[in-house]
This record gives C-alpha cells, sequence and structure tokens, in this order.
C-alpha cells in the first residue's frame, strides 16, 4: 500500500496548490450555464454540451469526467435527460461535491413540475419517461422559478458572498419580468397557430406561446422519422395545413423538408438552447430569437 | 489482509440492501435496474474462446445499482450463458464503492472487473464486436473479474487523469491450483482530453502481477489440449486466461470522432492495445507471450455502424518438458449493426482466422440480437 499513501500525498500536494477562488460550476447544458452565469457572473462555468450535440446522447468522455472532478456544482437538468452519461460521469469523478443528493447536485426538474408525463414502457417508447419531460428551460416561467431555487442554492454553498447572489437574483429577475411581458405581447400574433415539431424539444414553449403541435416526425418520441410515418403525415397535413414545420439545430432536417415540399409549408430550424457563437449567449437572446423566428414563419 | 473472506462478506450487506428496498421500491432513482438479453447464433467453433457454435445466449445479464445514504453505492451483476455445450451462471460484480471520500478517491471491495486496459472494465454488452480481441480472451479470460480491494483516484488536473490500484485473490485469473491470499494485483493509470469540439482521446498503460502457482496450472492446460474433446468444451465460455505469465502489460489508445461532437448521429472510434506477458515458465528460452489488436467502428447513421478489427496472439506453448514452441493466431473481423431502438441491437459479423501451433481455427459468421430492459446503462467512453 506504498503507492496508495504516496499518491495521497501528490492528491494533498495538489488541492493545497490549487488557489480557493471562484465557484465552479459545472453545467450539463448551455442553457444552464448561461443562467449561471447571470446569477453567479464571477463563477467559473462550463457547459458539457452544446446546441449542436443531442443531449441526450453524450459519451462520458475524459474531459467531462476531469471537469466535473473539479465542480462545486453540477447544474443539469434532471427528469431523465441526463441519465445515459451523467451517472457514469458522477462515478469516475469520485467528487462527493456533485454525488447524487449532495447539495451541490442542482436538478432544475427538482424545483418545478414537468408536462407529458408517461408511463414508462419497457421498450420501444425511445426516450420519453416517466419524469416528463426535461427540456424545461424553454417556460419562461418555469426559467424563473429554477433561477430563484439555484440562487438560494449558491448562497447556502457560498455564504460569504449570499448578499452579492441575492442582489444579482434581484436584478435579473426584475429584467426577467420585463422580457416576459414582452414576449407575451410578441405571442399574442402565434396564439392558436398549429406546427409539425421533431421530438418534444418544444413542448414547454408551445405551451407558453399557445401554439398546437399538431403531429410529430419521429413516428415514437426518440425514434428517427421514417418514410411510411412521413406518408401517414401527408396525408394528414393536406387537410389541415400547419404555419411551419420546427427542428432543432442538432437534428438532420431531411425529413422536415421532405415533408415541407409535400405540404408547402415552410421549414424553420430552431436552436433548441443557446449558443455563444451564433449570437445567441443569454436566455432572453434565447426567447427574443426563437419567437422572432416563430413571428416570421407566421408571416 | 484476509482477502480471501472478502467475497463472502461483501454480497451480504449488498443482498440485503437490494432485498428490502431494491426489489420494493424498484421506482425509487437511487435503485437501478436493468438487464440485457444476448442471444446469438454462430456458424463454427472459432479458436481460442469467444462464442459456442450454433444457437444460445451470450453475456446476459441482471445488473441492480443501489445508493446506500451518501456512503455507498452497491452493484450486483449476475450473467448467464447458454450454448449447446453448456450452461453457465455467475456473478461478475457484487461490490461496494464508497462515495463520500475527499481528493478524488474511491475504494471499492467484494467482487468487480479489474481495471486493466480499454476494454477490461467496461461491460460486454456495450461492446462493438460480438467477441472480445484474441488478447483479451487468450490472456484474460475474455474478462477478468475477480474478489478483491481496489483504490482509485481521479486527479484535480485540468486534463483527465486516474490512477488506481486493486488486490484480487487470484481465482478467477485461471485454474491454479494454489496461490498466495493476494494472487494478484494490479496497476493502472488512465490520462484523456479532447483535441477539439470533434475529436477526444485517452491512453492508459496497466499492469497485472499474477502470483499463482502458474507451474500446475500449466501442466493441467497442457494435458486438456491434448485431450480434443476437451479443448471442445474449453472453446465456449472461457474460465480463467489460456496464457500465463507473472507480469502482464498493457499500452491502449482510443481516439474518437464526430462532427461537431453530436455522436448520436455519426462517430468514428479508433482503439488499439498491446499486451505482453512475461515470465511464462521457469524454464530458460520459455520467451514472452503479446499480441495487439486494432479496430475501427464508424456509425453513419444513428441506427447504423460498421466496423473492422484485426489482432495478433503469439503465444509459447510449452510441447514436451522444456520445450517451447509459437502458438500464433491471427483474426481478422467485420461487422455491421443496425440499432432499431436505443434498446436494441442487431449485429452480424464475420470472423477469419489463422493460425500456427494452436487448433481450432476457423471462420465464422455470427448473428448477434441484443436487448436492454430497465434503466440505461450509462454510455462510458
Amino acid at each position: 500500500m506504498r503507492t496508495v499513501s504516496k499518491l495521497l500525498g501528490l492528491v494533498c500536494v495538489w488541492l493545497v496548490a490549487q488557489p480557493a477562488n471562484a465557484l465552479n460550476i459545472f453545467a450539463c447544458e448551455p442553457e444552464w450555464a448561461a443562467l449561471a452565469r447571470a446569477l453567479a457572473p464571477q463563477a467559473d462555468i462550463y457547459s458539457a454540451t452544446h446546441v449542436y450535440q443531442d443531449p441526450h446522447y453524450i459519451e462520458a468522455r475524459p474531459s467531462l469526467i476531469a471537469r466535473l472532478r473539479r465542480a462545486d456544482i453540477a447544474f443539469c437538468s434532471g427528469a431523465a435527460l441526463e441519465e445515459g452519461w451523467l451517472p457514469a460521469l458522477q462515478q469516475r469523478a469520485s467528487n462527493p461535491a456533485v454525488r447524487e443528493g449532495a447539495p451541490g447536485m442542482f436538478y432544475a426538474a427538482d424545483v418545478v413540475s414537468t408536462i407529458e408525463k408517461h408511463q414508462e414502457a419497457l421498450v420501444g417508447r425511445g426516450h420519453v419517461h416517466a419524469e416528463g419531460n426535461p427540456h424545461l428551460h424553454l417556460d419562461p416561467d418555469r426559467v424563473q422559478t429554477i433561477a430563484r431555487h439555484f440562487s438560494e442554492r449558491l448562497m447556502q454553498l457560498d455564504p460569504e458572498q449570499a448578499a452579492q447572489y441575492r442582489l444579482t437574483f434581484q436584478v435579473w429577475q426584475k429584467h426577467w419580468k420585463q422580457k416576459r411581458l414582452q414576449w407575451k405581447q410578441q405571442a399574442l400574433a402565434l396564439s392558436g397557430k398549429s406546427v409539425v415539431v421533431q421530438h418534444s424539444t418544444f413542448s414547454y414553449l408551445l405551451r407558453w406561446l399557445k401554439i398546437k403541435p399538431v403531429a410529430d416526425l419521429e413516428p415514437a418520441p426518440g425514434v428517427s422519422p421514417t418514410l411510411s410515418h412521413l406518408d401517414t403525415l401527408t396525408q394528414q397535413l393536406k387537410a389541415e395545413k400547419p404555419m411551419a414545420i420546427m427542428h432543432n439545430w442538432y437534428q438532420s432536417d431531411n425529413s422536415a423538408h421532405w415533408l415541407a415540399k409535400r405540404v408547402s409549408v415552410p421549414v424553420l430550424a430552431l436552436p433548441s438552447t443557446v449558443s455563444e457563437k451564433d449570437g445567441i449567449s443569454t436566455l432572453d437572446q434565447l426567447f427574443d430569437h426563437l419567437i422572432a423566428e416563430l413571428r416570421s414563419a407566421q408571416l | 489482509m484476509k482477502l480471501k473472506s472478502l467475497p463472502l462478506l461483501f454480497p451480504f450487506p449488498l443482498m440485503a440492501t437490494l432485498g428490502v428496498s431494491g426489489l420494493v421500491e424498484a421506482a425509487d432513482e437511487q435503485t437501478r435496474i436493468s438487464a440485457t438479453v444476448d442471444a446469438y447464433y454462430k456458424s463454427d467453433n472459432t479458436a481460442l474462446g469467444g462464442r459456442e457454435d450454433g444457437l444460445g445466449l451470450g453475456h446476459t445479464e441482471l445488473s441492480v445499482q443501489h445508493q446506500i445514504a451518501d456512503l455507498f453505492s452497491a452493484r450486483l451483476t449476475a450473467i448467464a450463458e447458454v450454448n449447446d455445450v453448456e450452461n453457465n451462471g455467475d456473478i461478475e460484480e457484487a461490490y461496494l464503492e464508497t462515495l463520500s471520500l475527499p481528493a478524488g478517491l474511491s475504494v471499492r471491495g467484494g467482487r468487480f472487473l479489474a481495471d486493466l486496459g480499454y476494454l477490461n472494465g467496461q461491460h460486454s454488452h456495450a461492446d462493438n464486436f460480438v467477441e472480445r480481441p484474441l488478447v483479451y480472451r487468450g490472456f484474460l479470460g475474455n474478462h477478468y473479474f475477480d474478489d478483491g480491494l481496489g483504490v482509485r483516484a481521479v486527479l484535480p488536473t485540468n486534463i483527465y487523469w486516474q490512477l488506481s490500484a486493486a488486490a484480487f485473490t487470484g481465482d478467477h485469473l485461471g485454474n491454479f491450483e494454489s496461490g498466495p491470499s493476494v494472487g494478484a494485483w494490479t496497476l493502472a493509470t488512465k490520462v484523456g482530453d479532447d483535441i477539439d469540439e470533434s475529436q477526444s482521446w485517452q491512453a492508459g498503460l496497466s499492469y497485472l502481477r499474477n502470483r499463482m502457482d502458474l507451474h500446475a496450472g500449466h501442466e493441467e492446460e497442457h494435458e486438456e489440449e491434448e485431450d480434443h474433446e476437451h479443448e471442445e468444451e474449453h472453446a465456449g465460455h472461457s474460465h480463467g486466461a489460456a496464457f500465463s505469465g507473472e507480469h502482464m502489460y498493457i499500452a491502449d489508445a482510443v481516439w474518437k470522432w464526430s462532427p461537431s461532437g453530436n455522436n448520436k448521429s455519426q462517430q468514428l472510434s479508433v482503439s488499439a492495445e498491446y499486451f505482453k506477458v512475461t515470465d511464462i515458465s521457469p524454464e530458460a528460452g520459455a520467451g514472452d507471450h503479446d499480441g495487439w489488436y486494432t479496430a475501427a467502428v464508424y456509425r453513419f447513421a444513428p441506427e447504423w455502424s460498421v466496423g473492422v478489427r484485426y489482432g495478433e496472439l503469439n503465444a509459447r506453448q510449452e510441447h514436451e518438458e522444456g520445450v517451447f514452441e509459437n502458438a500464433d493466431l491471427r483474426e481478422t473481423t467485420l461487422m455491421a449493426a443496425w440499432n432499431p431502438t436505443h434498446t436494441q441491437t442487431v449485429r452480424l459479423q464475420y470472423t477469419h482466422q489463422d493460425a500456427e501451433g494452436i487448433e481450432g481455427e476457423d471462420n465464422a459468421v455470427t448473428l448477434q440480437y441484443l436487448i436492454s430492459f430497465g434503466a440505461h446503462d450509462a454510455h462510458s467512453f
């Protein structure tokens, strides 16, 4: 066991050498990194995924293990969205601060309710869970609740700066409430319209905007579109034309275009989350963008 | 350290936990139950382990994971293999792992997969090929799990860096008559990182010290190989390594590429491992065993992947007292897999073997169907 004691010594040296500065936040998805940045601007924030990745299918890559190993807080969606990779990261990172049930492990789905809860089937249901739809960040009301709880968690974990976190949250909330009114106003024109979706990514947003998703390109949630299913949709949609066919950036646009050509409706390629390099770095910029795109299709 | 008592000691708290809370609160977030059924048809027997020909069940497993308060996580994995020659059941994993140690440390006790090479610590149902590479079949008996105690540390460095050490009874290394109470120990290190948004890599070095009574084991094995009926039986489920030595060194590397990091739709992964086994016999001129493989798997659409693997195994076999001869095996494998849903895989594989000094080489076509139920097992790198 001499190796172990040597190893322990080595690790201790490392720990002492580490500066005890900013809070280290590991966000599972870019939306939570953006929210964390708004609520804890001084923190060192890392997003495990980006807008061109399907957050259901992430590999427990070495770089992610190393990041989670050094995190003080992990900010994730929950509702089983990350169940294919986060448990592996937690297990391999051996970081007690972010293990299941620790105060540093924050799930958005723990503080708000979810929609579209299904009975879990054993096979074939694709990626739909009894926990409900995990794409919670696309509902402005839920985002506000999540922000409040996350800010409280920051105060609990970093009490020295609690006053700062409280103030930052209050400023953010005031701004968010104004934006929310503005989006409600803009959404009036969209109310009652119908769209075709590909996966349940935008369900919360559509509900909030009172837009009806009348069809899904996926024959079953999480299952890629099939030709026979698209054929059925063609018949259905010719009778009742939707405003647009939506898909998100990480999905292939083949099926959306195939169907759009047959029923002659526009295709909307929308980001499912923030993306700094595309000029959408905050959640309110994301809602601005999504609502503007939907309004442009409606014209 | 009395390691022999570990396998007896550990399953009991585990069983109690699983029995009481696991089954009653199956929906509890902290209990994850998963099952994988692996059904296959193989046209012919091939040399050195792998699967028995005909219809059968491969690595079919039931796994239960449970978090015990904030302190431990427990895992129990039972496996079954069924074919024309034999029916096998075994406990592959039954361990407790700490969750709350500081400094990136964790300790495991019970029965678990040794941290060796790229594949050994991974569950077989996640493999890209129906059978493990030659080096795993020949030197580790497909995969090496045993009763023991292990410690692991992830260092707080910018790139991923893990160190691990474990001590085992050595009972699962092969059919050895005797050995000390710590029959084997291992050391391993892994490093890895992303190159850019689309590429990531991992590399590792590991070492296995085999302290079992190797000489007695070899004689027994030698007798078996002269008996052809016996060898047929041996070709099925592997009960330990066919070729052993006191020291085993493994170097492994893997590189993965997926456009924009969206590994669901497209991914290329290339892996390679090299094994060297030394001190195979006290006889002078016995030589060493070694082997390697390299594999490339390309998923070109979410549901489809193709792969190719080439591997060599160069062993030294004692044909008469003190006289060692080369026993070489080369294997080329081609596979195509279809995932109609994320819980199912249909895989077609063709295996071609060339051998010198090893009997039973053949070509085979295998059709495999895998289906999993319950909690998703995390997709490891």
